[in-house]
């Protein structure tokens, strides 16, 4: 038997990170290196008479100095970002774990997936309009100002446009989706018995929360926590759209040092401490969450005693607990009231931008009445009617060829179904914008329709690389862990804490000196488009790595095993078991990147080529002066078809037999 | 937006706005202008045409109100063909939606992607960090950073035997000092910088720089936005001063930057290049602006239900800036013949006129005024596209000098000393 396994592990097992290798290459070409270079370049001097603005004749610590100086013009926006960056999770993780709590204990199974797809939802509209949107009710002449006015709360109008009140709020509701999904996922992991035991043992309400729900929760809010301070401390978004010269923020400062300023030493000196505070910033952090409640003997006393009665109680006590006192109805209905309070505040900016698609004037934000035109010049010709007809023809092909094939062959699988029905609404998205042109015949006088389908195209490219480079390293860390894995990982998670604007910079410096297909097309091949599939990939791979790492290590490696000791080949192991496997991971891992590209703006605005603007550059060119109001529409129309693709895909995942806990843990990456 | 009833105040006084009926103003307004611009920027060596200016714009409008056609058949009016997309990279909101648009579409064949900069700035560093491959087709630089463009290879130089409608533009604003033969760059309009505020809120008017600068700094403090571009900003401090705003004294410079850093940037609110849709939603009491921008103010005002009566404009006095955008083709351009059939349709008369009841700036068309009377008869707020010769004659044409540099770094500090 031992003789058996002996040379068909081996076989399987193979060059140990070979499969991470693209991932390797990719990594070290388009952010090792690039951010390098930048780390370099801090140390340079501003030369404004070259191309590259940079001059190393004399390197020093010049610009460190500059902006670390407490009295200098810079070091002021540095404390303000982490200020508000830091208030602000901490406000996401006070809103947001109510509302998980809510979700995860309150809630029953089938309305379950309802409230986690409403939260996630806003996420799905264009980030930027989203943000836009805000100045609509914060307008001094808006409605909610001459409501607190004619309430006499206020003595003015509202003074919080161009604040860091502004910044501030649009922050906290632009990442809270960010905060309360991992918080749910770790909440959902709980076992209940321990909450229950908790209460047994004689623990009140609040002990037991704090005692025991918090402490096991933990993990969520760190999770949270990253997926939240660190993309606001780099926020250049926000910043720009609604903070003025008062919300001014880090990532806003760095960017302008490399377009209007020109001084890209400085500003690689900025983005260098950034993430230097960042990491201080969340060490700090990670010592008050981790090590004082260790110290102090705060956090989880309740939770050893406890694991140690539910384990005496075994199935003694029967897990439903009859006989359990009933729970006053009052906690609920006030965490219900929170949740839907917290909704509604999510679902402000959408309502108002589908209302404002509406809108009679020329500024998207000012209200001129209603009226369709902005709509009228979208659906003015059948166009709309056939572009619509092949989706649903496309659409329909991919239900039916694979149930074709079934009848015909009888061996077609459930995964490869699946497969060839994802595929072929990919395939219709794509075939219809690139070959039948409907985005610029429906969009003609937007002059948005381009912008669109270059979304789609490069969140289409940078998605496919994602998916293949990352489920292959993902496989790799999970199946075949060494000495590689921490160096790999730490990559990973060095490309997941690097806030965006860092690598924005260093890639659009970078692609510019590396030349060749990144400053000229080669045969088909677009340069602009294939900067948007490189800068985009990065993050998305990234998430698949860890998506698919973490599905597999959930998984026993026996079937692979069991394959090969039947004679498989690795590849036709990885083909039949494999990949099946981890089948429903991609498919989250491709819509959360897909998704991601989709909305992508610091990045590919930096390193976007003239006429390969997706709509997110578009958009944030746009707000530099009047936003139109078919930028609306065009947001509206955008997340439809992302609406889409999601429900389509969490079909697929229901259909293979996903609950909502799985799919959301898994599109978090936990 | 076109063709809007005029409920907004034309914002002039009583006395000139009675003798507003719309042809002679223009007439006025546009010849003058011609000549003070002239003089304004003291050009060196054009003064033939100043003489025989007046006199055209004269004749030519009392023959443009009779004959229909007439006066457009003086014009060129060559249109070519041409395909494939074309990219623009242009200053916000500068180009008439329908234009850029579905008539692209139908004139020319060609489909328009339009991306926007708030300064000049902005524009060198995108062209010159990708250095022929930044994709665009058409640039719109202001006319004294062409030669430095020119310089630094990031022009194409034009094929004029395409832009045959170069012969419609005013010759007052061809062969300027930055490109004398026209090779790299033409006219696509002019105009100047000025302040607008709210009268009712202040409580009186603002009468100079040096005015606007001390209300950003009492009344209005953190109310108040100024242009996101850096010779604006320092321009506005020279001519609240009195010096040459295109200095290259040290002592102008540090005494500008201690001045902005340390007593200006605390009380702005924002640095935005496009201030009306805001100025419309009440964010600021009152802004630095181009007249273009501020045109547009009003509309929008009007259209958020406020009261345009409340706010006024002004230009900068006593000193202000006099700027000429033009349009050039980017070194590396991807679809040359479509950015010259592009340039060439923008200067037949019925575009440019659409094009310029859009934006707002004076086009450079010749015999302007006549072109307006019958292309635009209800032309809105004309007095703030058109200027008089008192006016142009407050214009300072700007330069791209050794002072450079410290302008924007001046720029750099001052908006993140505002964020403190």
């Amino acid at each position: 038997m031992s003789a058996a396994i002996g040379p068909s592990k081996r076989r399987l097992r193979g060059p140990r990170f070979g499969l991470a290798l693209p991932s390797f290459v990719w990594y070290t070409l388009f952010f090792v290196v690039p951010i390098a270079i930048v780390v370099v370049y801090s140390f340079a001097t501003k030369d404004s008479t070259k191309r590259i603005p940079v001059d190393f004749a004399n390197p020093s610590l010049q610009n460190y100095r500059d902006v670390l100086d407490p009295d200098g013009v810079f070091f002021t926006t540095f404390k303000a970002t982490i200020r508000i960056a830091l208030v602000a999770t901490t406000l996401c993780a006070l809103i947001g774990l109510p509302v998980a709590y809510f979700v995860a204990f309150k809630v029953r199974e089938k309305w379950r997936a309802a409230l986690l797809a409403l939260i996630v939802i806003p996420s799905f509209t264009s980030f930027l309009i989203r943000t836009v949107a805000w100045r609509i009710p914060l307008a001094p002449n808006g409605v909610l100002s001459g409501w607190l006015q004619d309430w006499g709360l206020t003595d003015g109008p509202l003074q919080v446009l161009e604040t860091q009140t502004a910044v501030q709020l649009a922050i906290v509701y632009n990442y809270l989706g960010f905060m309360i999904l991992p918080l749910f996922v770790a909440l959902d992991r709980i076992d209940l018995g321990m909450r229950e035991a908790s209460k047994d043992l004689g623990a009140g309400r609040l002990a037991t929360f704090f005692g025991v729900t918090l402490p096991l929760a933990a993990p969520g809010i760190a999770a949270g926590t990253l997926l939240t301070y660190i993309p606001m401390c780099g926020d250049y978004v926000t910043a720009t759209v609604l903070g003025g010269a008062k919300g001014n923020m880090i990532g806003a400062m760095v960017a302008s040092q490399f377009t209007s300023a020109r001084n890209w030493p400085l500003g690689s000196a900025m983005a260098v401490l950034m993430i230097v505070a960042v990491l201080l910033t969340l060490l700090v952090g990670v010592i008050a969450v981790w090590i004082v409640p260790r110290i102090v003997r705060l956090g989880s006393p309740l939770v050893a005693p406890i694991r140690e009665h539910v384990y005496r109680r075994g199935l003694a006590v029967t897990a439903s607990g009859p006989a359990r006192r009933a729970r006053p109805e009052i906690l609920k209905l006030v965490l219900a009231g929170w949740a839907v309070a917290v909704l509604l505040f999510m679902f402000i900016p959408i309502v108002l931008v589908i209302v404002h698609s509406f809108n009679a004037g020329g500024s998207f934000s000012i209200w001129g009445g209603a009226s369709t035109q902005w709509w009228g010049a979208l659906f003015r010709s059948g166009d709309t009617v056939a572009m619509l007809v092949r989706f649903l023809l496309i659409g329909l092909a991919g239900v039916v060829i694979p149930k074709v094939v079934f009848r015909m062959t009888g061996r077609i699988g459930p995964s490869a179904r699946r497969w060839i029905g994802v595929a072929a609404f990919a395939f219709a998205v794509v075939i219809n914008g690139l070959v039948t042109d409907w985005y610029r015949t429906i969009f003609r006088d937007a002059n948005i329709g381009d912008a669109m389908r270059n979304s789609f195209t490069a969140a289409f490219g940078a998605t496919v690389i994602a998916v293949v480079i990352g489920s292959l390293s993902g496989v790799a860390l999970a199946r075949r862990p060494g000495k590689w894995t921490s160096i790999f990982l730490a990559l990973v998670f060095l490309i997941l804490v690097t806030p965006e604007i860092m690598d924005a910079i260093s890639l659009a410096t970078w692609m510019e000196q590396l030349g060749g297909p990144f400053k000229n097309n080669i045969g088909p091949l677009n340069f602009g488009l294939l900067r948007l599939w490189v800068g985009q990939s990065l993050y998305a791979s990234a998430v698949v790595t860890l998506i698919v790492r973490a599905r597999l290590a959930g998984l026993d490696e026996s079937l692979e095993e069991a394959a090969a000791d039947l004679g498989a080949t690795p590849a036709t192991a990885f083909r039949e078991i494999t990949l099946p496997l981890i089948a429903p991971a991609l498919i989250a891992g491709a819509l959360l990147s897909f998704t991601l590209c989709l909305d992508n703006t610091v990045i590919s605005t930096l390193i976007s080529a003239g006429g390969v603007s997706t709509f997110p550059v578009a958009l944030l060119s746009a707000t530099r002066s009047t936003i139109k109001p078919f930028w609306g529409v065009g947001s509206v129309v955008l997340f439809m078809v992302t609406m889409a693709a999601l429900a389509f895909v969490a079909a697929v995942l229901r259909r293979s037999g996903e609950s909502s806990s799985q799919i959301a843990a898994t599109m978090t990456g936990s | 937006m076109t063709n809007r009833p005029a409920p907004l105040r034309i914002l002039a006084p009583e006395s000139f706005r009675q003798a507003l009926s719309r042809r002679s103003f223009l007439q006025i307004g546009g010849a003058a202008a011609g000549v003070a611009f002239l003089a304004a920027c003291g050009s060196s060596d054009d003064g033939g045409d100043t003489a025989t200016d007046p006199t055209t714009a004269g004749t030519s409008a009392s023959t443009g109100g009779s004959t229909g056609t007439g006066v457009l058949g003086n014009y060129s009016n060559v249109v070519n063909k041409a395909s494939g997309t074309l990219s623009m990279y242009t200053w916000g909101d500068y180009n008439d939606p329908e234009i850029i648009g579905a008539l692209a579409d139908a004139d020319l064949g060609v489909s328009m992607k339009v991306d926007y900069y708030p300064s000049n700035q902005d524009l060198i560093t995108k062209l010159s960090a990708s250095n022929g491959s930044s994709g665009y087709d058409i640039v719109v630089p202001t006319g004294p950073y062409v030669p430095m463009m020119i310089e630094l290879g990031l022009l194409e130089k034009f094929d004029k035997s395409l832009l045959p409608n170069i012969l419609n533009v005013d010759p007052l604003y061809l062969g300027r000092a930055w490109d004398p033969t026209n090779d790299y760059s033409v006219c696509k309009d002019w105009g100047s910088t000025g302040y607008m505020w709210n009268k009712a809120q202040l409580g009186r008017d603002i009468t100079s720089w040096a005015d606007f600068i001390a209300t950003t700094q009492n009344e209005m403090s953190g109310q108040t936005s100024v242009l996101d571009s850096p010779n604006n900003v320092t321009g506005m401090y020279y001519w609240a001063n009195g010096i040459d705003w295109t200095t290259e004294k040290t002592e102008d410079i540090d005494a500008c930057e201690k001045f902005l850093v340390d007593e200006f940037a605390q009380h702005v609110k924002a640095f935005d290049s496009y201030p009306s849709t805001k100025i419309a939603e009440g964010a600021y009491g009152s802004s630095m602006v181009w007249n273009g921008d501020a045109r547009q103010a009003f509309v929008r005002i009007a259209e958020a239900g406020g009261d345009p009566s409340e706010w006024k404009w002004s230009l900068g006095s006593p000193e202000t800036e006099l700027w000429m955008d033009n349009y050039a083709i980017a070194a590396g351009s991807p679809n040359p013949e479509a950015a010259h059939a592009w340039i060439n349709w923008l200067l037949t008369p019925e575009i440019s006129i659409k094009d310029l009841n859009y934006h707002g700036y004076h086009s450079g068309m010749k015999d302007i005024d006549t072109l307006l009377a019958q292309l635009v008869p209800d032309l809105v707020d004309g007095d703030m596209i058109f200027f008089t010769d008192a006016e142009v004659a407050t214009m300072r044409t700007g330069a791209v000098n050794s002072a450079e540099d410290r302008i924007v770094d001046i720029m750099n500090k001052v908006k993140a000393k505002a964020g403190g």
